[in-house]
């Protein structure tokens, strides 16, 4: 363990209010030179305002804050990251349609003038060194930022706050868009700042994570510090305990063997896509939790949207066989009963503009008519209330912006959009991505009784103990292939899986 | 600029601004031209020129709610107006002359859809080389002569209730699809988040088409009304009715962005306090040129009243 170095930031007393809502109240923490400090807790407990608020990205209402000892009051995010605090955000932080190099250098391409005009080939050079020293070297810094998927965006991001040699590095929820391989990069990355001396605060729902890297644990819980944990403390219970106020049992995936029926519902004849599928075989059947596990360009994201309709299929057919008709897009998936939970959330799952409501009801506008084709008001309400209940999600009500939720509540409004229309077959694609303890285990329980209601579900995710707790049969993919098929009676173990995997 | 962003994202901001600038700009004109701007003739030409462009204005809310931007909407109208007013040159029937009239417009804003929707071309760069094809159409089918539709015709429509019955007809109906319908629902939604709304299982394309076409009936009805009040159709008719229309949105507190923020009776309050501005700013004695500008400005000002896209969101790629 790395010895704990000065006070680099002190934040005292910091409040931070949404209207009546209170995001944090009276926080004081410090961060100390050379440690990496965790930020953690449930979603809407405070750790991303707090974050967000160190890092220029808002103001606090109340309190102070101290950077080398002087009063810090960041207005900009690029004000905060030229004094040395950079951030990697939760969501996208890149811009699509400019280059790799441009996005590495947004707001210093100043930097790279050459008279009036930006010299593109030494921003790019420039940009290429700034990944490589991050270790990324497997991506082209004169790309568009728009050809690349979700994990090297981020990892574009990583390399863009790495290239202003940031004196505090905060990373916010950052780790569940990244494979291993990326993961290992930031890991890397997070551990060489603090040996040289400098300071991390990271934080991330995944507890292993948390506890393996981090060298001290701050746990907040609505809005407010209920403790400071150094290493040594560090118990998986411990901390789950303090972070939701109450007893969390250590496993919270399904104990049971139950089974399927024989009864296929959705299948994969033979699919082939533009990218990623190569004669792809699939049998879903009802009441199963089909597992897909793989590193993140096996294939298996894509396999999803094939599935639902949303990328074509060149070759082969997706059935569902009641009805036996084709999926060939989203509308007739929809309109046979799919239902579809993307692992973006927020760009492809959400109208992060609208109200809660609203989002609810996008599945069910055919569904509460009074007389075709009027709406019957008082069914839509209850068609929104009823999810807003059994899931508790959390909102001022109805009609707050679905934006202003946290990550976990968010994800808990796509849930109910699909619960809310009674999809016989969901595809879930990194369901508990960015969510709490509290909310994964209610979105297990939620997963379990939809099984047991006869529904048929395909759970995709780059987390292998969810995978391992709920499928009922798992098929690992490697490149764009099922490289193994489990059966959970047999007993998953993850050392096995990994071996598919690679 | 954070005052202004809090007073902008409150919740009612956008129910009592338009009347707060319609109020505002009533005040400055009244006191500006001595109470003449209140004179029966002007509140009457106000009026007459207010139906006209309220009615686009309803129309066209459907397209922008989808995200979409048709700023062909002047050069439209002029060329349905144009082959109305020849029709009725050549027929003498006034029943005729309204249906071509209605008819050129839904097929053109057919045809704009068609481009945005089955040739996936950007709305606003296909509406930017449909109204330069349009405007020479029209200007070719007017020629060297004014066209004139008898001023008798004219006159007896105007003074009739059949601009006021068809507005409130289609007004109501717009209304209730807009608000009433999962129609109007699934329209706000494909504005906010395409991806999202083509995941939910949403007819995007169906859905693209029938704003269209509702617009076209709204262009359609503002067409035949352009005919009643000028009677002569020259090559300059209906020139500033996109900026009208586009203004007319924003002051009426609706978004150009589309979204949840959408509502398409905005445009009624903000077609008056688009005629009221312009009549305004001449009878104040403004220079025309400068009106321009200053409607202009007003416009990016509003734009931006109105847009509240968090940086970190996915933009649009109509814009």
């Amino acid at each position: 363990m790395r010895e704990k170095g000065e006070v680099v930031l002190e934040v005292r007393n910091m409040c931070k209010n949404f209207g009546s809502t209170i995001a944090l109240n009276h926080v004081d923490f410090q961060i100390r030179k050379g440690e990496i400090r965790g930020l953690i807790g449930e979603n809407g407990s405070g750790k991303s305002t707090v974050s967000s608020i160190i890092a220029g990205m808002q103001p606090a209402t109340d309190g102070e804050m101290f950077y080398h000892g002087k009063p810090w009051k960041p207005k900009t995010m690029l004000e905060a990251a030229k004094a040395g605090i950079g951030m990697i955000v939760q969501e996208a932080g890149t811009i699509d349609n400019i280059t790799v190099a441009e996005n590495i250098f947004l707001g210093n391409a100043a930097d790279f003038l050459k008279g009036p005009f930006v010299n593109r080939k030494a921003m790019t050079k420039a940009a290429a060194k700034a990944l490589t020293d991050c270790g990324i070297d497997y991506i082209n810094a004169s790309y568009p930022t728009r050809l690349l998927d979700m994990q090297k965006r981020k990892l574009v991001e990583i390399a863009k706050v790495m290239s202003l040699n940031p004196e505090i590095l905060i990373v916010d929820e950052t780790t569940t868009a990244l494979s291993q391989r990326g993961r290992d990069i930031l890991y890397k990355i997070m551990h060489k700042l603090a040996d040289a001396g400098k300071s991390v605060m990271i934080i991330s729902h995944d507890m292993e994570e948390m506890m393996t890297h981090c060298d001290v644990l701050t746990i907040l819980r609505d809005g407010e510090i209920i403790d400071n944990l150094d290493k040594q403390d560090f118990e998986d219970s411990k901390i789950k305990k303090l972070m939701v106020g109450r007893e969390i049992q250590g496993n919270y995936y399904r104990n049971d063997n139950d089974t399927w029926s024989d009864e296929v519902v959705l299948k994969a004849n033979y699919i082939t896509t533009l990218n990623d599928l190569m004669c792809f075989n699939l049998e879903l059947h009802k009441g199963e939790i089909l597992g897909i596990g793989g590193l993140s360009d096996c294939g298996m994201h894509a396999l999803g949207r094939a599935l639902y309709g949303l990328d074509e299929v060149i070759d082969g057919e997706v059935v569902l066989t009641e009805t036996n008709t084709v999926v060939k897009d989203s509308i007739i998936a929809f309109q046979h009963g799919m239902g579809y939970v993307s692992k973006n959330r927020d760009s492809e799952s959400l109208e992060l503009m609208a109200p809660v409501k609203e989002n609810i009801q996008s599945t069910g506008y055919w569904k509460n008519i009074w007389k075709k084709p009027l709406i019957d008001f008082k069914k839509e309400k209850k068609y929104v209330t009823d999810q807003v209940e059994s899931l508790s999600i959390k909102c001022r009500d109805i009609n707050q912006p679905v934006r202003f939720l946290s990550g976990g509540n968010k994800q808990k409004v796509v849930f109910g959009k699909w619960i809310a229309a009674d999809s016989s077959i969901l595809i879930l694609d990194c369901p508990t991505r960015g969510v709490d303890v509290g909310v994964k285990a209610s979105m297990y329980q939620l997963m379990y009784e939809m099984k047991k209601q006869g529904k048929a579900i395909i759970m995709i995710s780059e987390e292998l103990p969810e995978l391992i707790g709920m499928s009922d049969r798992l098929l690992i993919m490697r490149d764009g292939a099922v490289s193994g098929e489990f059966y959970r009676k047999d007993g998953l173990n993850e050392h096995d899986l990994i071996n598919y995997m690679i | 600029m954070k005052q202004l962003t809090k007073i902008k994202e409150n919740r009612y901001f956008l129910e009592v601004f338009p009347f707060a600038i319609l109020f505002l700009l009533l005040l400055v004109f009244g006191l500006g031209t001595g109470g003449r701007f209140f004179a029966k003739a002007n509140i009457t030409g106000i009026f007459n020129q207010a139906l006209i462009t309220a009615t686009a204005t309803i129309g066209i809310a459907f397209i922008y709610t989808t995200g979409n931007l048709d700023i062909s909407i002047g050069a439209v109208i002029a060329l349905a107006a144009t082959v109305g007013g020849k029709i009725y040159l050549a027929t003498e029937n006034v029943v005729i002359m309204i249906l071509v009239t209605l008819l050129i417009c839904l097929a053109l804003m057919a045809w704009n859809s068609t481009l945005s929707v089955s040739l996936h071309i950007k709305t606003t760069t296909a509406a930017i080389v449909m109204m330069q094809i349009y405007k020479a159409i029209q200007e070719s089918l007017v020629g060297a002569v004014d066209l004139a539709v008898p001023f008798a015709i004219c006159s007896a429509l105007e003074k009739s209730s059949f601009r006021i019955i068809t507005l409130l007809m289609y007004m109501v109906l717009a209304i209730v699809i807009y608000n009433f319908t999962p129609f109007g629902r699934a329209i706000r939604f494909i504005g906010g988040n395409e991806n999202c709304a083509t995941q939910s299982g949403l007819r995007k394309s169906t859905y693209i088409r029938l704003s269209f076409l509702i617009a076209g009936v709204g262009v359609g009805l503002s067409a035949v009304y352009t005919i009643i009040r000028v009677g002569t159709i020259t090559t300059s008719t209906a020139g500033s009715m996109g900026m009208d229309v586009m203004l007319a949105t924003v002051l009426g507190g609706m978004s150009i962005f589309g979204g949840d923020r959408s509502k398409c009776y905005a445009g009624v309050l903000g077609a008056i306090t688009v005629v009221v501005l312009n009549k305004g700013l001449l009878m104040m004695g403004v220079d025309n040129s400068l009106v321009q500008g200053i409607r202009g400005i007003l416009f990016l000002l509003l734009v931006y009243l109105n847009s509240e896209r968090p940086d970190v969101l996915p933009t649009r790629k109509q814009f």
